[in-house]
């Protein structure tokens, strides 16, 4: 077991790399040069001063060859420097450690208002195939993923400061045990809620068929055991494989949600960063999203064994 | 195993089966997708024949009537600056097929060769092109949309002016033009990877029979098998992955133009328009809900329609 | 049969009925079956694939899918109809009485629950034991159908044991609760021949030894034959002959049990011998003829099997072999 996470996690290294690679490249080679950005902000003396930049140039290292500056931004942000932003100036480092908290707290109620909303219908509509309860289910479903966070979030806001005219605008950030989380935190689970409602219905029916069921039920075992025992456990495994694809959904509604709800989290700060082109905000906050993502993943790959004994034997090729 | 050996043969129908024509009849029962199909079908109307349909022009200001609400003269009011909301939902409807259309294209043209030559020639371009799906793959969209936009922009707007430094050609001085190309080539960009993941499954899978093997090992070139075997088999799930492409296409327009690094300002795209919605909805709640309904709207359509084409194409869990 | 051994029938299914919903309607894919078990017999079950063996023997336990409907007839079991009884009593049934052994042991038994759990549940859900007492007697049941280190195995999954392992481990969930009755759907059909052989020997053994009924639904004449006391032979979702083994082998009566008879190779045959078989394929459910479901293929069709339904009627004297063929009838008569 531990040489198998260990195995993943040297697989999972370089792919990180690469990832920063990438992403770095394009800021690079895109963005152009950064101390020419710092000054075209504030034009003063220096912007036109040519000997003035390359030499700052040169004490920041940014005359060396690109994988030379990619080595000493992939070193730095080992340390946990990320460089400094180009509009505030403060340490982007900084700048993240304050909002992070809030996105991952967000991100984790919604990993699990998801697990707890969406698994149980998912079942209910997949045990009801093809009646009302089905149709309604999967038509909710359907349609909670097609709506977009900044049209739901703005309507919903609305229409809750309408019906309630007393409630707290749901607009800020308290904690998770405020209040006007949860609204924000509805919206930005919306997407994944839809997913794996899908995912889980699609995984039953699946099963439903499957000879074991039938055994259990010809074993005389309880319809509600049947569900729990037999068909619940066998479709958690693609269920949880989806961990990434909803993390990807999180961090992208993230960006829409906190905008529109007015959260201090790593989304807005994207969004504050990419109207400004502050790059190294904007490669930080990727990297983040990135690894967060890269991370489920890896979790998914290390808890796949434990779901699916049969994965222990090679036969991961399912 | 044995219900299904029994009888294989209820339901099926006795002339030749007609892979089309069932899913047709299939699509045709599932009334999410009719539903879904009509919308689409009239949003792609509107979208060519709209700016011939509208009674104002998209740009034309009214400073006389500024932000009017709903009327018989303007269907979906006015703006802060007196446009008609109708004449600009019906525009962007036209800015959002025309970038959903190119942008799935271009991500179905990078896609499916990728993911032929990883099928067909194996390592180790399977390996990298794999590699690099995966990558995008577990990369945020957004987040990825939004550096490879960040980056591409000066490179874009350079090329242009010297472009037009160049040939004096006035296409090039027209910065709608950076917008769109931006917005084609990030999106696209992010788009491949479930397409080359289809068509490599798929040219594996049709690889591995034997009497592929045999008509290699008889000198059948690639060409032939690709265009004989895998494109018809592979058709089906690329139209189901089309059809939600599409979809994601016109909302992750919207969503970048909201976000202010889409298309711009004047030209209107349903994003931008809620984005400008959203600062005054309080006082004018149509400019907000007009162009987000129409977008709800035509996202729903298209996930309606995928899905009920998937049902219909891939009628393996429907019995 | 008479009167007073209808007393000792465990198993009595009388006009039972199944319809399939398809795309055109519904078709009759088990057409008004009757058959019985009595106690502690071995009732064998054969046709051919499609046939609707396994079909009549889920609808007796009400296991259909969804789309697969019982439409009349009853089926008493031990006096109590199970097509009326509520699902509560029906579940005690179920695996408590009535035990079943599946054809594919891989997809029957779930592959992410651990083989001493699946034996345990019907322990625990008919029997109420705790949960050691449980994994004492999935022990014992693993021991009495032949599994090597019992203790061990309670804690493998299904995909770490072999093919007659597996078998074993669903022979052993079908025995768990002292079941009145065994079905054993085509047991031994994913399994190799040597396997097959012990297979047998043990349900076999263990009929003697625990004094149960048992159907065992096959397609396989020849291993019926050292195994069943009584045969019922099924063609498209009907009843065609019912005999005592012997009867049957000795006398076959019905055109189609004779095909089937004549198509197992024996070592006397000639070895440049061609296998004789039917020609034709059984009629697909919903597009059955007329009359006898059997007159397109039977070499003996007479224009009334093309008409009428035979009935299933007496050819011995002593009535215990019957068999639904008008030409087999009118031959009887004539004699």
């Amino acid at each position: 077991m531990l040489r198998y996470v260990a195995t993943r996690f040297a697989i999972w290294i370089p792919s990180v790399l690469l990832v920063m690679l990438a992403v770095y490249a394009l800021a690079f080679y895109g963005a152009g040069d950064p101390i020419k950005l710092i000054f075209l902000r504030a034009p003063g003396d220096v912007a036109y001063n040519p000997q003035r930049i390359e030499a700052i140039r040169e004490s920041a290292g940014l005359n060396k060859p690109f994988i030379e500056q990619f080595g000493y931004y992939v070193w730095n942000l080992l340390q946990g420097k990320f460089g400094n932003s180009l509009t505030s100036g403060r340490s982007v480092w900084a700048l993240v450690k304050a909002a992070a908290p809030v996105s991952f707290q967000l991100a984790l109620c919604s990993i699990v208002l998801t697990a707890v909303v969406a698994i149980p219908l998912g079942m209910i509509a997949a045990l009801n195939q093809n009646t009302r309860t089905d149709y309604a289910i999967l038509g909710s479903a359907l349609f909670l993923w097609a709506i977009p966070a900044y049209v739901a979030g703005p309507l919903l806001m609305v229409a809750l400061i309408v019906l309630f005219p007393g409630a707290k605008v749901p607009y800020g950030w308290g904690g998770v045990f405020d209040m006007r989380i949860l609204l924000p935190l509805f919206v930005l689970s919306f997407q994944p809620i839809a997913l794996i409602i899908r995912q889980t219905r699609a995984a039953v029916i699946e099963v439903l068929s499957e000879d074991f069921v039938r055994t259990a039920r010809a074993k005389g075992v309880p319809e509600m055991m049947v569900a729990l025992r037999h068909i619940l456990r066998p479709v958690l495994t693609p269920v949880v494989t989806q961990l990434g694809l909803i993390m990807i959904t999180i961090v992208n509604g993230a960006i829409f949600v906190e905008l529109v709800f007015g959260l201090p989290g790593l989304g807005r700060l994207t969004v504050q960063a990419l109207i400004n082109s502050d790059y190294p905000v904007i490669l930080a906050v990727t990297l983040i999203g990135s690894f967060l993502v890269m991370i489920s993943n890896l979790l998914v790959d290390i808890l796949y064994p434990l779901l699916d004994p049969r994965a222990n034997d090679s036969k991961r090729s399912r | 195993m044995t219900l299904v050996e029994t009888n294989p043969a209820v339901g099926e129908e006795d002339r030749p089966v007609n892979l089309w024509r069932d899913a047709w009849h299939r699509l045709k029962r599932n009334k999410l997708a009719i539903f879904g199909l009509g919308i689409v079908v009239l949003l792609a109307f509107v979208a060519i024949f709209g700016p011939y349909l509208t009674p104002h022009d998209f740009l034309s200001q009214d400073l006389q009537a500024r932000n009017q609400a709903p009327s018989l003269a303007h269907l979906f009011g006015t703006d802060d600056l007196g446009r008609d909301v109708f004449s600009r939902v019906v525009y962007g409807t036209r800015t959002a097929f025309l970038v959903a259309i190119v942008v799935t294209a271009i991500a179905l043209l990078i896609g499916t060769t990728l993911g032929a030559v990883a099928g067909f020639f194996g390592d180790p371009y399977d390996r990298v092109i794999m590699w690099l799906t995966d990558m995008t793959m577990s990369v945020p969209n957004l987040l990825l949309v939004v550096v490879i936009n960040a980056s591409l922009k000066t490179p874009i707007a350079r090329w242009m002016e010297t472009q037009y430094m160049a040939t004096l050609n006035p296409f090039y001085r027209e910065t709608i033009w950076i917008d769109f190309f931006l917005v084609f080539g990030s999106m696209a960009m992010i788009s491949w990877p479930p397409y080359a993941r289809l068509v490599r499954a798929q040219v594996l899978s049709i690889r591995s029979r034997p009497y592929i093997t045999a008509a290699m090992a008889l000198g059948l070139s690639n060409r032939i098998i690709m265009m004989r075997y895998v494109v018809p088999n592979a058709l089906g799930p690329l139209i189901v992955s089309v059809s939600a492409g599409l979809g994601t296409a016109m909302v992750l327009e919207s969503a970048f133009s909201f976000l202010g690094v889409g298309v711009n300002p004047p030209t209107p795209s349903w994003g931008n328009m809620i984005s400008d919605g959203l600062r005054v909805w309080q006082h004018h709640p149509h400019l907000l809900a007009a162009p987000a309904a129409v977008l709800g709207l035509a996202s729903v359509a298209f996930s309606f329609l995928g899905d009920g084409l998937n049902d219909a194409l891939n009628p393996r869990g429907t019995k | 049969m008479t009167a007073q051994d209808t007393k000792e029938r465990l198993l009595d299914v009388k006009g039972l009925t199944v319809e399939i919903d398809g795309r055109r309607g519904p078709a009759v894919v088990v057409d008004g079956i009757d058959l019985h078990v009595t106690k502690g017999e071995t009732l064998g079950v054969v046709g051919e694939s499609g046939c609707g063996k396994s079909l009549t023997m889920l609808s007796l336990m009400r296991l259909l899918p969804n789309k697969i409907k019982v439409t009349s007839g009853s089926a008493d079991f031990d006096g109590q109809d199970l097509q009326k009884m509520s699902a509560r009593a029906l579940r005690k049934v179920r695996g408590g009485e009535i035990g079943f052994v599946f054809q594919d042991p891989m997809t029957s038994l779930n592959p992410v629950m651990r083989v001493g759990d699946q034996i345990c549940e019907p322990l625990l859900y008919h029997r109420g034991m705790s949960r050691q007492d449980a994994r004492k007697r999935a022990v014992e049941l693993l021991r009495l159908v032949g599994i090597p280190g019992p203790e061990e195995r309670l804690n493998a999954y299904p995909h770490e044991l072999s093919g007659g392992m597996r078998q074993r481990v669903m022979i052993a969930i079908g025995l768990a609760c002292d079941p009145k009755l065994l079905i054993a759907d085509e047991p031994t059909t994913a399994l190799d021949v040597t396997i097959q052989a012990q297979i047998v020997d043990l349900v076999k053994q263990l009929r003697s030894k625990l004094g149960m009924s048992v159907v065992w639904i096959t397609h396989d004449l020849a291993l019926i034959a050292g195994l069943a006391d009584r045969v019922v032979v099924l063609y498209a979702g009907t009843v065609v002959e019912d005999a005592p083994v012997d009867a049957l082998f000795a006398n076959p009566s019905h055109p189609y049990t004779r095909g089937l008879l004549a198509s197992i190779p024996t070592l006397s045959d000639a070895p440049a011998a061609r296998l004789s078989s039917i020609g034709g394929t059984p009629p697909e459910p919903g597009r059955r003829p007329p009359g006898c479901p059997f007159a397109p293929r039977c070499p003996l069709a007479m224009d009334i099997c093309r008409r009428d339904v035979p009935k299933l009627e007496p050819i011995s004297s002593e009535g215990s072999h019957r068999a639904a063929c008008f030409a087999v009838q009118k031959a009887l008569k004539a004699a």
